[in-house]
């Protein structure tokens, strides 16, 4: 049997088949071109060792991790006024918030119940506070810290990182070890 | 901009050549409609390769072969373009096909090869954009030349007479 398309459903056909190569054309060569890039650029926002930074103590590579050596003595509320401040060198603000990571010696170990309180405040440059982060201990257990809110860093100031180590009266060179991120969006 | 950029230009040519051939198919074999569409899906297979061996492939190796691909294009809308003039003697459409489909198809072709030659620095070799203005060159002179052919002057005599 001779089928016969006529013309027009021929030419309807081919235009058909047309778009759809077409349209398929235009969506390789876009997913090709919509290739993501990744740049690395300095931190805007930083640590910056504060008039009160203890001995012992470091600020990472790049200003973008600190190690705080923090004391404690038997019985006692020890005070760090400013250990560190969280500065921001952008033109622009930026949100932050502290996050626990870990802690160690973990809850459960014995030697937890030489802590009573570790307490962690931000201050901005008035020395208002913005929020506190503490971290409490009940027997041997430790009552870590939710994450706190985000606190917007207007552009080009420094906030004051206040910490408190208050120790129970029978402690006995221990070292606690606390991990906290800070995000910054 | 990619180098199959190149590619894509050319799989929508043989499309474009594909619709044309089917309305004129009564002046072009039968099958040229099909054999235009199959090129195109050539030209689409042609990106997917290019697309899962985007890292493996260097740049200068896909410049090539999509150039490559847009000369069998272009050269398949020339001979179109001869077929009509020399199998058929179909001179005005002949004409027409030159004036609207192969000069600016070349002259697109030519700014896009040129353009990403450009933008890519040393990726052309120095004598490519003088190859290129050349082939621009005679291309113009072949289409006045269709535009102009012994119709035309028979033409003008008779208006003249």
């Amino acid at each position: 049997m001779n089928i016969r398309l006529k013309k027009s459903s021929k030419f309807f056909i081919v235009l058909f088949a047309s778009l759809l190569i077409g349209i398929a054309n235009a969506a390789i060569y876009y997913s090709m071109t919509a290739q993501p890039s990744l740049s690395i650029i300095a931190a805007k926002v930083v640590f910056v060792a504060g008039n009160d930074f203890p001995s012992g103590s470091s600020v990472g590579d790049n200003s973008t991790w600190v190690y705080l050596a923090l004391k404690g003595y038997p019985n006692t509320t020890l005070t760090y006024d400013q250990p560190l401040n969280i500065s921001n060198t952008d033109s622009a603000s930026h949100t932050f918030r502290l996050r626990h990571v870990a802690i160690s010696p973990a809850s459960g170990q014995p030697q937890v119940s030489n802590f009573t309180a570790l307490n962690f405040l931000v201050q901005n440059t008035a020395g208002v506070s913005q929020g506190s982060f503490n971290y409490t201990t009940t027997g041997t257990t430790w009552t870590t810290p939710t994450t706190m809110s985000p606190m917007t860093l207007p552009a080009g100031e420094s906030w004051i990182i206040f910490a408190q180590t208050v120790t129970a009266p029978s402690a006995n060179d221990v070292t606690a070890t606390i991990q906290i991120a800070v995000d910054v969006v | 901009m990619l180098p199959e950029l190149l590619a894509m230009i050319s799989s929508d040519l043989f499309l474009v050549l594909s619709l044309l051939t089917c309305l004129l198919d009564e002046k072009v074999p039968k099958a040229l409609p099909y054999i235009f569409q199959i090129a195109a899906l050539s030209g689409f297979g042609h990106l997917v390769v290019s697309r899962l061996f985007m890292t493996e492939f260097d740049e200068t190796m896909r410049y090539w072969y999509n150039v490559f691909y847009l000369g069998i294009a272009l050269t398949s809308i020339v001979a179109v373009n001869i077929y009509l003039a020399t199998s058929k003697e179909n001179w005005t459409l002949a004409k027409v096909w030159s004036g609207a489909v192969t000069f600016p198809t070349m002259i697109i072709s030519v700014l896009s090869v040129y353009s990403f030659g450009y933008l890519q620095g040393a990726i052309l070799p120095p004598l490519l954009p003088p190859m290129l203005l050349a082939f621009t060159c005679i291309m113009l002179t072949v289409t006045v030349g269709v535009l102009l052919g012994p119709r035309f002057f028979d033409k003008s005599r008779e208006v003249r007479n």
